[in-house]
C-alpha cells in the first residue's frame, strides 16, 4: 500500500498566532521579542524576514532594518495552546501525528484510511477549512509518499498553498530545487557541493552513493536520498517521540550570572524530574545544552545515577552545565534533557542500608508533586528556583 | 602607623591606584612616610620618587615578593643602595628563575633590606640567616595570626602591622573586582573568595589602623622603627654608557680614526678642511661629553647589517655620518650638530637606527648575545586604553564578540580627552547613532572609564637596548619576554631616570622593500650600483615625487602627503625634508600658509628678531628644533630651557610644565618688544609640535629613504610593487597596491605552484603573485612548494598533492585563487576540487586515489562559470588578477552618469558621481571639535582623494566601510593643482 503523508505548515506562526489575537497588527511586519535592552528575534514575519530580520538577530538591528515593525512580546503558553488547538483538528483523521512544540509544522500519516476519509488531499483540505474557520489561520499543505517531499511540497507553495505529489512524484518534485530548500542538509554540505558547481538537487543526482561518501562520509545515504526526494522515517505519534524529557529555559535578554543560570537549570531539572516521576521513569544521562548570545551553542552529556530526584537530576546537570558553559559569555537559553529512559524498577534493594537522603528527597518531591497536579504548576516552587520564576524570563 | 605594605595600579591586574594618587591620598590622610611594594616590580619607582617629592612624603622603596607555590605575603623595604641592588636581582629571579623559591633567595640576597611575612617558618630561617625579617600581621590581629604572633615570641622577631591594601577607598572593590575578572579570564559572579582581596582591603588612615590594632599596638610602633632603618630614598642615577674594549686603546683615539677613515671615504682622501673642522669641533664634544664609547658600540652594531638608516638627531652628526651610522651628509643639508649634543645638555643623547623590519630581530639578538648580562631591552608599560577597556570589561560583563566589536571600534584609538565619560563621549560620536546602549552598557562604559589608564601589562619597546658596563639585573629589575628576550622593568623616561643610556634599533619595512626590490633586480642579472646611487638628482624621481605619484614609498605615500607634494609641484630633496616634517597632524593649518608662501605670496618674520631664524621654511617653525631656536631668539630661553621647551611638547603629561613655559615665554618676548598678538601667534604654532614631530635630521634621513624607493617605483615599478607587497604592512592593502601596479602599466600574473616563489617577483612590468598572498596557505607549506620545487617542477595535481602534502584547506586555497590553472589546463576548479577530496578519502581509508577507487567513478561536473571563479579569487587572493572589482558594477555607474577617476579632472568646479572602491581613510576633527574623514577611493584608472565634511560624514559615515565600492556625488574642487571630490551624498553599491 502506498504511503500518503500531509505535511501542514502554518507560515510565521508565532506571528500567525498573534495576527489573529490582535487584528490591528493586520499586514504591517511583526517581529517576535521580548522588547529588553537585549532581547533577540525569536519569530518574524515574512514581511520582516524579506527585510532581513532573521531568527536569533539582536533586537535593535531587526528594529533598525524595519522601522516599522511591531515588536511583540512572545506568548509560549499562547502559541501552545494555539498549536493544541491546531492539532486537535488533525487527530481525528490518523494517530500518526508528529508535531513540534509551537512551530505551525504537523505531519500526519495517513495511510490506509482513504475508506475512512477520502484521499488525503480531502483530509488536508477539511483540516485547513476547519482551522481557518476555529482559528483564522490557514495552513500550507501538501501531500506526499514521505515527510520529506510533503515538507519540500509546502516550503514552495507556502505561505497559503497546497500541492499534491502524486506516487513516484518525489523525484520530479525535488529535482529543480535548490539544495537549501532541503530539509535535514548542512550547511557544510551545501557548501561543499556549491563548489562543486551543484545548487540544485537535481544536479547532485550525478553523485553515486561513493561519489557522496567521499564528499559528506557517513551523511551520504542521507543527502543520497534526499537528492531523489526519498525519505523512510517514520511519522512519530504523539507520546511516542524519542526517549527523552526535555526542559527548556530561555533568559530574557540573556545573562551570565551564575546565580540566576543555575537557578534556571534547577527550574528545569525539577521540570523533567515531575515528568519522570509521573512515568515512573529515570534517565541514563543528562545532556546540558547551553546556547549562548553569540549564537555558539555547547552541548555536554553527564551520566546519572539511579533514581529521579530533583537533587540527584540538579546536581547531575550541574556538571554538565560547569562543562559546557566553559566560556564567559552569556546565555540566552539553556536545554536539559533526560536521554535512556527507562522504567524504575520496583523491587526494593535486598541488601544495603537504606539512603536516608534520598528517601526524604523522594517524599519531598512527591508532596511538591502532588501539591503541582493540584493546584497547577505555578503553584509552589523550590527557592533555589526563585531567580528563575515564571515571571523573570520567557 | 606607617603604611609599610602597599600596592599601587602597577600590582597588575589586582592594584587600582595609580602611584600619584596613592601618595596625594596617603599624605591627606596624613602619613609623612609612606612606601611602596608593588607584587614583584619596581615598574612604580621613579614616579613614586618624583610623586613624593612633589608632596612632601618621605619615600620607603620595596617591593611585594609572591612565592609561587603559596599565598605568603613577603615584603622586601631597601636600607640601603646594597639591599636595593639585592631586591632588583631577587625581582629577576623570581621573573626568571624557575623553581625560584623565595626563602632560598632572601637567605643569599636579603642584606640592606628589611623583610616582613606572615609566614612562621620563613620568619624563623631568615632570623636564623641574620638578617633584618619581621611578622608581618595583615589586616587585623585575629586568630588567624595567633599562631605567627605566638612564633614571633618564641624566636624573639619583632610583629609589625602590614594591614593589606590594593585600592584607595571602598569605592576602589568594584574596580579590584574587575581587575580579577579580567585577569583571570572570568566574570564577576564566577570570583570566589581567594581570586581577589578583601572588602575592607583600602588604605586607611592612621585612626582606622589604630582601631584595628588596638590590641596590638606594639605592632603600629614597630611600623615607624622599620621606616627609619630605611634610609634608602632612590638608587644611583649616574649616567652608565655601554662598555667597550679598545684592546688598550682609548675610545676617543680610536673614534678619531675611524671618523677620520670614514670622512675619507664618503668625501675622499684627504677631506677637506671645513670636514676637518666640523669633525675636530664634534669629537671634541663627544669626548668632553664621555660619549666616545657609545658612539663605537653603535658603530660596532650598525655594521651588522648592508642597510640601515640612522635617523632622530643623531643624523645631525657628522661624526655619526663617516661612522656610517647614518646616511646624510649634514653639513650639505645644514643639519646642527648642537641639536643632537651640546656641551649644556644634561640628559644623554640617544642614537636611533632603523634596519630592515625583517633583520632587526636578529641584530637586537646579536646585541643581547654580545652583551649577555650586562644588557636588556627597555620595556613598555602597557595601559588600558578606552577601546582595550570597553573590550575586556564587556567581557566580563559576558557579552559576545561581535557585540564589543560594534561598539569598541567605533571608539576613536586615542585618548578621550577631558572629563567627558565613555557613554556620553560614544554617544556624541556620529557612527554611534542606532546603537541605543541599553543595559549593561551603560554600567560597562562607566567601569571601562575607570579602567582607562590602569597598566595591563609590560611589553618590550620595539627597539630600545640599554647596555651596562656590570650587571645589569643589579641596577633594575629584568624580566624575560617572548623568546627569552630580558627586558627591564623601566619604560625609555624610567631608564633615562636611571642613567641607562638607550639605543633605539627599530624595524623599517621599506628598507625591506629596496633591499628586496634590489635583489629581484638584480636576480634578473641586471646590475645595480647602490654605491654611487644618487636617487635625489634623478630627474624623473623628482618628478614622480613632484606630481606626489608615490604610493608605495616610504613616507611619503599617504593621501595627505601625496597631496601636500601634488600641491607644492616641488620634487627636491630640499622640499621633501620640509614636506615630511610639517605634515604632522596639528599643523594643518600652516600648511596651507606654507603652500601659498612657496607659490610667491608675500611673508615677513612675525617678529624682528626671528629675522633669518625660520627663512629655511619660509618664517613657518617646521621642525622640533625650530621651537627651540624661536624661544631663544625671541623670547631670551638658555639653550637648556629652550631645549626642554621642545622636549616637553612630545610628552603626554605636560600641561602644568608647559603653562609655566607659556607664561615664561609670554614674559620674555614681551621684554624684547613683541607684542601680545605676536606672542599668541607664535605660541599656537608652538602648540602645532603637540604630539609627534620631526626634527630636521630626521626629516633628511627619512627623506633619503624616500627617494630611494621612489627612484625603484619610476625605474622598476614592477619589482618595487613587488616588493612592496611582499613587504606587507604598508599604508594600504595589497588590493590598492595591486591597483597601483596596473595603473603603473603593469601585468598581474595569478599564483602558480610552479612559478610562484613565497614572495611576489616583478620582472618586465609583469608581477608575479607570491605565494605569501594566497589566505590560508602557512608559510610553512609555501616554503615547502618552493624547496621541493627544486627538484622538478610539478607534473600535475596528484604530482603536486603527493610531494608537498599541504592541508586541505591550503590545497582548497591554492585551487580557488587558480594556482594549478597552468599545471592543469584540462581541469576545472570543480574537477580539482572533487580530486582533492577524493584524496582525501583515499588518504582516511588508506586506499590508493584514481579512476574507480575509493570515490567511485567521478562525477561528470558542470564547467565553472566566471563570476564565481572571480569571487573565489578575490576572496582568496583579496584582489582580481585581471581586472578591478568595479567593472562589475558597470550597469550602476551608467546608470549614474559617473565619471572615472581619470576623468575627474574634467569635472572641477561642477558637481559629477563617481563610483570608486574605498581603499584608505583618516578621520579627523575641525576647530571646533566635529569629526570629518578624508577618504580615498578607485576605480581602474586611477584615485580620487575626497572630503567627507561633518555634515556629510554625520549622515554617511555609519555605512562607510574599507574594501567595498560605493556611488559618490560631490563637488570636484581643485586647490593648487590637485583635485579633490567634497562629497554630499554616498550609496552602498
Amino acid at each position: 500500500m502506498e504511503r500518503r503523508v500531509i505535511h501542514l505548515n502554518v507560515a510565521d506562526f508565532a506571528v500567525a498566532v498573534e495576527r489573529r489575537a490582535d487584528r490591528r497588527l493586520g499586514t504591517r511586519a511583526v517581529i517576535v521579542s521580548p522588547g529588553g535592552a537585549r532581547s533577540v528575534v525569536y519569530d518574524m514575519s515574512d514581511e520582516a524576514y524579506r527585510d532581513g530580520v532573521r531568527k536569533g538577530m539582536a533586537l535593535g538591528r531587526a528594529k533598525r532594518l524595519v522601522r516599522t515593525a511591531a515588536v511583540v512580546p512572545p506568548k509560549p503558553d499562547l502559541y501552545e495552546r494555539a498549536m493544541k488547538a491546531f492539532v486537535r483538528h488533525v487527530f481525528p483523521f490518523s494517530p500518526l501525528v508528529e508535531h513540534g512544540g509551537w512551530d505551525g509544522h504537523v505531519f500526519l500519516d495517513v495511510t490506509g484510511v482513504r475508506r475512512l476519509f477520502g484521499p488525503p488531499q480531502d483530509i488536508a483540505q477539511r483540516i485547513r477549512r476547519s482551522v481557518a474557520r476555529d482559528m483564522s489561520l490557514t495552513p500550507a499543505w501538501a501531500v506526499a509518499s514521505n515527510k520529506l517531499a510533503s515538507k519540500v511540497a509546502t516550503r514552495l507553495v507556502k505561505p497559503r498553498g497546497e500541492c499534491v505529489v502524486g506516487e513516484g512524484g518525489e523525484g520530479r518534485l525535488v529535482e529543480p530545487v535548490p539544495l537549501r530548500m532541503l530539509p535535514g542538509l548542512l550547511d557544510s554540505e551545501i557548501t561543499r557541493l556549491r563548489e562543486l558547481n551543484i545548487t540544485r538537487a537535481g544536479e547532485a543526482r550525478a553523485f553515486s552513493m561513493q561519489n557522496l561518501e567521499t564528499l559528506v562520509g557517513s551523511r551520504a545515504r542521507l543527502l543520497y536520498e534526499a537528492v531523489r526526494g526519498a525519505d523512510d522515517s517514520p511519522v512519530l505519534a504523539a507520546g511516542s517521540v524519542g526517549d527523552a524529557a526535555e526542559a527548556d529555559y530561555a533568559f530574557n535578554g540573556d545573562t551570565n550570572d551564575v546565580a540566576v543560570v543555575e537557578s534556571a537549570l534547577r527550574l528545569c531539572a525539577e521540570g523533567i524530574g515531575r515528568e519522570l516521576r509521573k512515568k515512573r521513569l529515570s534517565a541514563g544521562s543528562i545532556v546540558v545544552t547551553a546556547d549562548y548570545c553569540d549564537g555558539i551553542r555547547s552541548t555536554r552529556r553527564v551520566a546519572l545515577g539511579p533514581g529521579s530526584s530533583n537533587n540527584g537530576l540538579f546536581e547531575c546537570a550541574l556538571k554538565g552545565l560547569r562543562i559546557a558553559w566553559s566560556r564567559r559569555v552569556r546565555l540566552r537559553h539553556i536545554r536539559l534533557r533526560g536521554e535512556g529512559l527507562r522504567v524504575v524498577p520496583v523491587q526494593l534493594e535486598l541488601f544495603g542500608g537504606r539512603d536516608e537522603k534520598a528517601l526524604r528527597d523522594s517524599a519531598l518531591d512527591s508532596a511538591v508533586d502532588s501539591l503541582l497536579e493540584r493546584f497547577g504548576k505555578n503553584a509552589a516552587m523550590s527557592g533555589k528556583c526563585f531567580l528563575a520564576r515564571p515571571e523573570q524570563d520567557v | 602607623m606607617i603604611p609599610l605594605v602597599v600596592r599601587s595600579h602597577y600590582s597588575l591586574m589586582r592594584g587600582t591606584a595609580p602611584v600619584d594618587e596613592l601618595v596625594r591620598h596617603a599624605a591627606k590622610l596624613g602619613y609623612r612616610t609612606l612606601a611602596l611594594t608593588d607584587m614583584d616590580n619596581l615598574y612604580g619607582l621613579w614616579s613614586f620618587l618624583k610623586s613624593c617629592k612633589i608632596h612632601g612624603v618621605r619615600p620607603v622603596v620595596g617591593a611585594q615578593i609572591t612565592d609561587p607555590s603559596s599565598d605568603m605575603l613577603v615584603a622586601c623595604l631597601v636600607k640601603s643602595q646594597t639591599g636595593y641592588e639585592n631586591l632588583c636581582q631577587i625581582i629577576t629571579a623570581r621573573k626568571i628563575k624557575k623553581g625560584f623559591d623565595v626563602g632560598n633567595e632572601l637567605e643569599n640576597l636579603g642584606e640592606g633590606l628589611c623583610i616582613l611575612t606572615n609566614d612562621g617558618g620563613l620568619l624563623g630561617r631568615l632570623r636564623e640567616a641574620g638578617l633584618d625579617a619581621y611578622a608581618a600581621i595583615p589586616r587585623k590581629p585575629a586568630a588567624d595570626s595567633a599562631d605567627l604572633r605566638k612564633t614571633a615570641v618564641k624566636i624573639g622577631a619583632p610583629v609589625v602591622a602590614a594591614p593589606d591594601n590594593f585600592f584607595l577607598n571602598p569605592g576602589g572593590l568594584k574596580l579590584h573586582l574587575l581587575l580579577r575578572a579580567i585577569a583571570l579570564n572570568s566574570s564577576l559572579s564566577r570570583l570566589e573568595s581567594g581570586d581577589a582581596a578583601s572588602a575592607d582591603a583600602w588604605l586607611s588612615s592612621p585612626k582606622e589602623y589604630e582601631k584595628r590594632f588596638s590590641i596590638l599596638p606594639e605592632a603600629l610602633e614597630e611600623t615607624h622603627g622599620i621606616a627609619e632603618r630605611c634610609e634608602f630614598t632612590g638608587p644611583d642615577t649616574t649616567t652608565v654608557f655601554p662598555p667597550w674594549d679598545g684592546g688598550g686603546r682609548t675610545a676617543g683615539d680610536v673614534l678619531r680614526e675611524t671618523a677620520y677613515a670614514g670622512a675619507e671615504k664618503r668625501y675622499g682622501a684627504p677631506p677637506g678642511a671645513e670636514v676637518k673642522k666640523r669633525l675636530e669641533y664634534e669629537l671634541g664634544i663627544i669626548s668632553q661629553k664621555g660619549f666616545s664609547e657609545y658612539f663605537l658600540v653603535v658603530r660596532d652594531i650598525v655594521l651588522r647589517s648592508p642597510r640601515i638608516c640612522g635617523r632622530g638627531s643623531g643624523a645631525a652628526s657628522l661624526v655619526a655620518y663617516c661612522l656610517e651610522i647614518t646616511n646624510v651628509c649634514p653639513m650639505k643639508n645644514n643639519l646642527y650638530f648642537e641639536r643632537f649634543l651640546n656641551p649644556g645638555r644634561k640628559d644623554p643623547p640617544d642614537i636611533d637606527v632603523d634596519f630592515a623590519w625583517d633583520e632587526r630581530a636578529d641584530v637586537i639578538a646579536s646585541v643581547l648575545r654580545q652583551y649577555e648580562g650586562r644588557s636588556a631591552m627597555v620595556c613598555n608599560h602597557v595601559f588600558f586604553q578606552p577601546r582595550m577597556a570597553i573590550r575586556e570589561t564587556a567581557k566580563v560583563f559576558g557579552l559576545g564578540a561581535g557585540e564589543i566589536a560594534e561598539v569598541a571600534d567605533k571608539v576613536p584609538w586615542f585618548r578621550r580627552q577631558g572629563d567627558e565619560g565613555l557613554l556620553e563621549g560614544l554617544r556624541r560620536l556620529p557612527n554611534t547613532r542606532g546603537l541605543g546602549f541599553g543595559e549593561p552598557w551603560p554600567e560597562i562604559l562607566r567601569l571601562a572609564g575607570r579602567l582607562v589608564g590602569t597598566p595591563r601589562n609590560i611589553s618590550v619597546h620595539p627597539g630600545g637596548v640599554v647596555i651596562t658596563p656590570g650587571p645589569i639585573s643589579q641596577r633594575a629589575p629584568l624580566e624575560l619576554k617572548l623568546d627569552g628576550v630580558p627586558v627591564i622593568q623601566w619604560e625609555k623616561d624610567g631608564a633615562e631616570e636611571a642613567g641607562l643610556v638607550k639605543i633605539d634599533l627599530l624595524g623599517n619595512r621599506s628598507l625591506g622593500v629596496i633591499r628586496d626590490a634590489i635583489d629581484n633586480i638584480r636576480a634578473d642579472d641586471r646590475a645595480f650600483d647602490e654605491g654611487r646611487w644618487e636617487p635625489e638628482e634623478d630627474e624623473a624621481t623628482r618628478s614622480t615625487v613632484a606630481k606626489g605619484l608615490t604610493m608605495g614609498c616610504f613616507y611619503i605615500e599617504s593621501p595627505a602627503m601625496r597631496l601636500l607634494q601634488e600641491k607644492s609641484g616641488k620634487g627636491d630633496f630640499n622640499h621633501l625634508v620640509i614636506h615630511s616634517s610639517i605634515i604632522r597632524p596639528a599643523a594643518n593649518e600652516f600648511i596651507r600658509e606654507y603652500l601659498l608662501r612657496l607659490r610667491g605670496a608675500g611673508w615677513k618674520p612675525i617678529h624682528p628678531l626671528l629675522d633669518g631664524v625660520l627663512d629655511e621654511t619660509f618664517g613657518i617653525m617646521v621642525y622640533q628644533e625650530d621651537v627651540s631656536r624661536v624661544a631663544v631668539a625671541l623670547a631670551g630661553f638658555s639653550h637648556s630651557d629652550a631645549d626642554r621647551l621642545r622636549k616637553i611638547m612630545s610628552k603626554k603629561e605636560k600641561e602644568l610644565e608647559l603653562n609655566d613655559f607659556r607664561q615664561k615665554f609670554e614674559r620674555g618676548a614681551m621684554l624684547n618688544g613683541a607684542t601680545k598678538e605676536q606672542v599668541e601667534e607664535i605660541w599656537r604654532m608652538i602648540l602645532s609640535f603637540d604630539g609627534y614631530s620631526f626634527c630636521k635630521p630626521h626629516s633628511a634621513s627619512y627623506a633619503r629613504v624616500s627617494f630611494q624607493a621612489a627612484y625603484l617605483k619610476t625605474h622598476f615599478p614592477a619589482e618595487f610593487m613587488a616588493a612592496v607587497i611582499s613587504n606587507q604592512g604598508g599604508f594600504y592593502s595589497a588590493f590598492a597596491y595591486v591597483s597601483e601596479a596596473k595603473r603603473l602599466g603593469c601585468k598581474i600574473l595569478p599564483p602558480d605552484v610552479n612559478k610562484s616563489g613565497v614572495k611576489w617577483h616583478g620582472h618586465d612590468r609583469c608581477l608575479r603573485v607570491g605565494l605569501l598572498s594566497v589566505k590560508n596557505l602557512g608559510g610553512e607549506t609555501a616554503g615547502r612548494m618552493a624547496a621541493e620545487r627544486e627538484h622538478g617542477l610539478y607534473k600535475d595535481f596528484d604530482d603536486f598533492m603527493a610531494r608537498v602534502r599541504p592541508a586541505e584547506d591550503e590545497a582548497r586555497a591554492l585551487i580557488f585563487c587558480g594556482a594549478f590553472d597552468e599545471v592543469e589546463p584540462l581541469k576545472s576548479r570543480a574537477d580539482l576540487l572533487w580530486l582533492l577530496a577524493s584524496r582525501r578519502k583515499s588518504d582516511g581509508d588508506g586506499l590508493d586515489t584514481g579512476v574507480g577507487g575509493a570515490s567511485g567513478a567521478p562525477p561528470k561536473l558542470p564547467p565553472d562559470d566566471e563570476t564565481g571563479l572571480l569571487r573565489r579569487q578575490y576572496s582568496t587572493l583579496g584582489f582580481l588578477c585581471d581586472h578591478h572589482p568595479i567593472i562589475f558594477y558597470d550597469s550602476a555607474r551608467v546608470d549614474a552618469r559617473s565619471v572615472k577617476a581619470a576623468d575627474v579632472r574634467r569635472m572641477v568646479g561642477k558637481t559629477a558621481s563617481f563610483a570608486g572602491w574605498l581603499i584608505t581613510g583618516k578621520v579627523v576633527t575641525t576647530k571646533h571639535g566635529e569629526p570629518m574623514e578624508f577618504l580615498t577611493f578607485e576605480d581602474e584608472t586611477g584615485v580620487l582623494e575626497t572630503v567627507f565634511f561633518p555634515k556629510t560624514y554625520r549622515k554617511f559615515c555609519s555605512i562607510l566601510d574599507s574594501h567595498r565600492p560605493y556611488l559618490l556625488r560631490g563637488k570636484v574642487e581643485e586647490d593648487f593643482g590637485a583635485v579633490t571630490m567634497s562629497v554630499n551624498d554616498v550609496r552602498a553599491l
